[in-house]
């Protein structure tokens, strides 16, 4: 299942963005070898960290260059602190700082998608940097360069 | 442009995945979501209402073949744009939607 994937990202021409699954036993050649970037969404608490810890360097190793932080429900400065030296101590660019936002959980209780429920929700901003960042950097300079 | 998004289950990976998705489709680029994620609901987080599902990409448009090496190789057994037609759902700002798996992990490869 997981070529299965990865063989269609391969093939579109578009820009792709692929959920991935949660678990990082699954971060195999086939689903990532086309990939351009890996986004590795950080929440503030040890256990979250440790998986990025061993996703990171699974992931340089099957050769992709390009891998960004994102940390997710920043409740305050020390959670933000903490993300960022966890960052700064494996090499990661921190590319979105979204703090905890209550949108989310009330989007997702009424059924909507958050960028639907309230277009200025902080985590719609905050990804908003991050689009520009990746069109910017990756699309530009990225594997898929002319190609979308 | 290709992106992978990782993280633990509950860290808000599908919710980032989807946002970050309907915004690059904003821009004004095409963009195509793939929900690799074995309990789906990329589709939700797009705005597609509750109760929308896609129907799951088969196994059968991937083929193992062997090349000359004897290396196994997968090749996919209909165009892109024929799977995205077949099995893909459009979401709001003009995004399409694949849901990549449903499988039990027993069987997966």
């Amino acid at each position: 299942m997981r070529s299965i994937v990865g063989e269609i990202v391969n093939s579109s021409d578009g820009v792709t963005v692929m959920d991935m699954e949660a678990s990082i036993e699954h971060l195999s050649r086939g689903t990532l070898r086309y990939v351009d970037a890996l986004l590795v969404v950080l929440e503030p608490y040890y256990r979250s960290m440790e998986t990025a810890g061993r996703t990171v360097p699974l992931a340089r190793g099957l050769g992709i260059e390009r891998i960004y932080g994102v940390a997710n429900k920043l409740r305050s400065p020390e959670d933000a602190e903490a993300v960022e030296a966890y960052c700064r101590n494996h090499d990661l660019e921190l590319i979105a700082r979204i703090p905890f936002d209550e949108n989310v959980v009330e989007a997702d209780r009424v059924g909507r998608a958050v960028i639907d429920y309230d277009a200025a929700s902080p985590i719609v901003e905050e990804l908003s940097r991050a689009a520009d960042f990746l069109l910017r950097e990756v699309r530009v300079g990225g594997n898929g360069a002319g190609r979308n | 442009m290709k992106i992978a998004i990782s993280g633990k289950g509950g860290s808000g990976k599908t919710t980032i995945s989807a946002t970050l998705t309907r915004l690059i489709a904003r821009r004004g680029l095409s963009v195509l979501a793939i929900d690799g994620d074995p309990n789906p609901n990329l589709i939700q987080a797009l705005g597609l209402g509750p109760g929308v599902e896609a129907e799951a990409v088969p196994r059968s448009v991937v083929e193992r073949r062997e090349d000359e090496a004897g290396k196994t190789r997968h090749v996919l057994t209909s165009s892109v744009s024929e799977i995205v037609g077949r099995y893909g759902l459009k979401a709001p700002d003009g995004v399409t939607v694949l849901v990549g798996t449903k499988v039990d992990h027993a069987g997966a490869g």
